[in-house]
């Protein structure tokens, strides 16, 4: 017999009385007369930057002028032509190291905790991680209220189906004497760009 | 603790996390509702796992994950083994989890030559002290910065003197960095285990799962069976309390689903492990131990962890939930912990699954005498005391007399044969018994 049938054989000769599964259409989730305003209220509040993009502003001008230092900025999205380096064309996943900007897109936001759900859509995650900054591009519009709303929506990409999160601000640590510290080992600074339709 | 100053901290640094942890509860309305459909999820799903396990690695494998069963710890170390062997890795990026923890599974690859590098901060500072974890969150939540930045100038070469977090972080940091990309694999636990759609759910705020399995070329992912949910209605509920009931947080910054890997990746492997739980599900006290999602909200209300730490249980989960699920492991090793306990139930007050850990300490202290491992002086004398407490005749004159005993020399009331004065300092008897003071006052 395969392991598994042993395990499954042991758990089903001790399992003792069964419980049914409870309804979970009744619980009474919070939401928020204006989601968007409390999105970027929990967003400062995990350590993230928002910023409302006007119609007609080219992000790149405003990405530039946010990291005016930056030397390499990844991104596989079409609009972003600052861009130096491209996670779909890298050889391997580790040349993003040295990332000083990664710009990915984000498909929604949740109000209650700032979380932003963003499927992989490029070939090499890592440029959501590995960068030194990350730069989210989240349309405005679409802001849920709370982690049941989002959990009924959330897709995976088509072509990158592996793989997707939900990040909120940036990457942080508290594990030395309890001190909060932004930048443990992904993203040291997240700032969210919210786009007009 | 020896150091007063530090365990007054430790004992405050705790509080205050609680203490987040009931602004974020009171914060949401449904926060009760919550927590009583987690508990019904997982008092489901914990007795339908066969079902949701089975679903879980159908759904797996079709996405393209290798699914291996391990039945006990040494079964899994030799699985993760194996596979590293056959894709040559010599250097593994991990991402913490309490499951290799459980299994011992670093010193058992180390053993076989390679090399293991914990990537959570608060794992790598223990990792480069040849430590354990003291918290299952807070893994060095008993180093304080200079302990950290001392250890960090004799391992990672950092400044000397220069012990602030935020430099300490840094540094640590870049030298993860160069880990993460010369690593040949990388390793993570699971939080949940989705049967609905195969995927393993891991939430850190770090980000290091997500940069263990970014670079290197192969990701194993080990969990326990018990971590199998049923779908992401399901995931909603608990993804929405973990962080808030153990660290207080809205939420972990990253909440990572992996379904399959990479597209330059090999394929993915899923280690399921069982390791004594499809043998604890039919413990008729204690099986609901198996409803844990290891947020750690236990430890930090528990007033005997707060004031002792990690290192001073026997098992290497501490707290409530680890004085229970070490009696489930081994009864004649870890009975000792039963006592850490002053059954005040903080613990399954705050707990998010509404695990009973209070009642179910209580129902092993009940239990000590068939495991052989209560201790027969203290039997005695609570022999003693139920003669004294059940006759008033003979507690009135007792409470009378008792301030005679502060003039017994210590010596012999904290001689071997009184085992409540290990490690206790006697009490003094007032003169004047509390009923006495009571009818003196009414008078």
């Amino acid at each position: 017999m395969s392991n598994k049938d042993d395990i499954l054989k042991k758990y089903r000769a001790n399992v003792r009385e069964k419980f049914d599964m409870p309804d979970l259409s009744d619980i009474k989730a919070i939401t928020y007369p204006n989601p968007l305003v409390q999105f970027a209220k929990m967003s400062e509040m995990v350590g993230g930057q928002v910023i409302e993009v006007d119609s007609g502003r080219d992000v790149n001008v405003l990405i530039r002028e946010l990291f005016p230092d930056a030397k390499e900025i990844a991104s596989n999205l079409p609009e972003i032509t600052i861009a130096t380096r491209n996670p779909d064309t890298v050889g391997r996943a580790r040349d993003l190291n040295g990332t000083d900007v990664g710009v990915i897109r984000g498909k929604f936001g949740v109000a209650e905790n700032a979380c932003i759900w963003i499927p992989q859509t490029m070939k090499e995650k890592a440029v959501m991680f590995i960068s030194e900054n990350l730069v989210i591009l989240l349309p405005k519009s679409q802001i849920v209220n709370n982690m049941h709303e989002a959990y009924k929506r959330i897709e995976f990409d088509k072509e990158y189906d592996g793989y997707g999160t939900f990040i909120s601000g940036p990457s942080k640590t508290a594990d030395i004497a309890q001190v909060l510290v932004m930048g443990a080992q992904a993203a040291r600074s997240a700032t969210i760009l919210l786009l007009p339709e | 603790m020896k150091n007063q100053t530090y365990a007054n901290w430790h004992d405050a640094t705790f509080w205050a996390v609680r203490t987040k942890r009931d602004n974020m509860a009171y914060g949401l309305e449904e926060w009760e509702q919550l927590r009583e459909k987690a508990s019904q999820i997982k008092r489901h799903t914990i007795t339908h796992l066969d079902e949701y396990l089975e679903q879980f690695a159908t759904k797996a494998e079709e996405n393209g994950c290798i699914v291996h069963w391990a039945k006990d710890a040494n079964e899994f170390n030799e699985i993760v083994y194996g596979i590293l062997k056959n894709h040559n890795v010599k250097k593994l990026v991990k991402s913490k989890s309490m499951l290799t923890e459980e299994c011992e599974m670093n010193p058992y690859l180390e053993a076989h030559g390679i090399q293991v590098v914990e990537t959570d901060l608060g794992e790598r500072i223990i990792q480069l002290k040849g430590q354990k974890p003291s918290h299952i969150v807070m893994p060095a939540i008993h180093l304080n910065h200079d302990d950290v930045g001392e250890l960090f100038e004799e391992k990672l070469g950092s400044e000397k003197g220069n012990h602030d977090p935020t430099y300490l972080t840094y540094v640590a940091r870049l030298s993860l960095r160069n880990e993460f990309l010369t690593a040949d694999a990388g390793m993570t636990g699971g939080n949940f285990g989705i049967a609905e759609t195969g995927d393993i759910v891991v939430c850190t705020n770090e980000g290091n799962a997500d940069m263990s399995t970014s670079c290197p070329k192969l990701h194993i992912a080990a969990i326990g069976l018990e971590k199998i949910i049923p779908n992401y209605d399901c995931l909603a509920v608990f993804q929405r309390m973990l962080c808030r009931a153990g660290t207080g947080q809205p939420t972990t910054t990253f909440t990572s689903h992996f379904r399959k890997a990479r597209p330059t990746a090999n394929p993915m492997h899923i280690v399921l492990v069982d390791n004594g739980r499809s043998e604890w599900i039919g413990n008729p006290e204690h099986w609901e131990a198996l409803k844990c999602i290891r947020c750690g909200s236990c430890m930090n209300t528990c007033p005997v962890y707060r004031r002792s730490g990690g290192y001073s249980y026997s098992y290497f989960i501490p707290g409530p939930i680890g004085i229970n699920l070490g009696m489930l492991r081994d009864t004649q090793q870890h009975s000792g912990n039963v006592s850490a306990c002053t059954l005040c139930l903080s613990c399954q007050t705050v707990c998010p699954v509404k695990v009973n850990l209070g009642d179910q300490i209580y129902q092993w202290r009940q239990q000590l005498d068939d495991f052989g491992t209560a201790n027969p002086q203290k039997k005695l004398m609570c022999k003693g005391m139920s003669m004294v407490y059940g006759s008033e005749g003979i507690y009135n004159l007792g409470t009378a007399l008792a301030h005679w005993a502060n003039i017994i020399p210590s010596p012999l009331m904290n001689c071997g044969l009184n085992p409540w004065a290990e490690g206790h300092k006697m009490m003094e008897f007032p003169k004047k018994p509390f009923h006495k003071l009571i009818k003196d006052l009414e008078k």
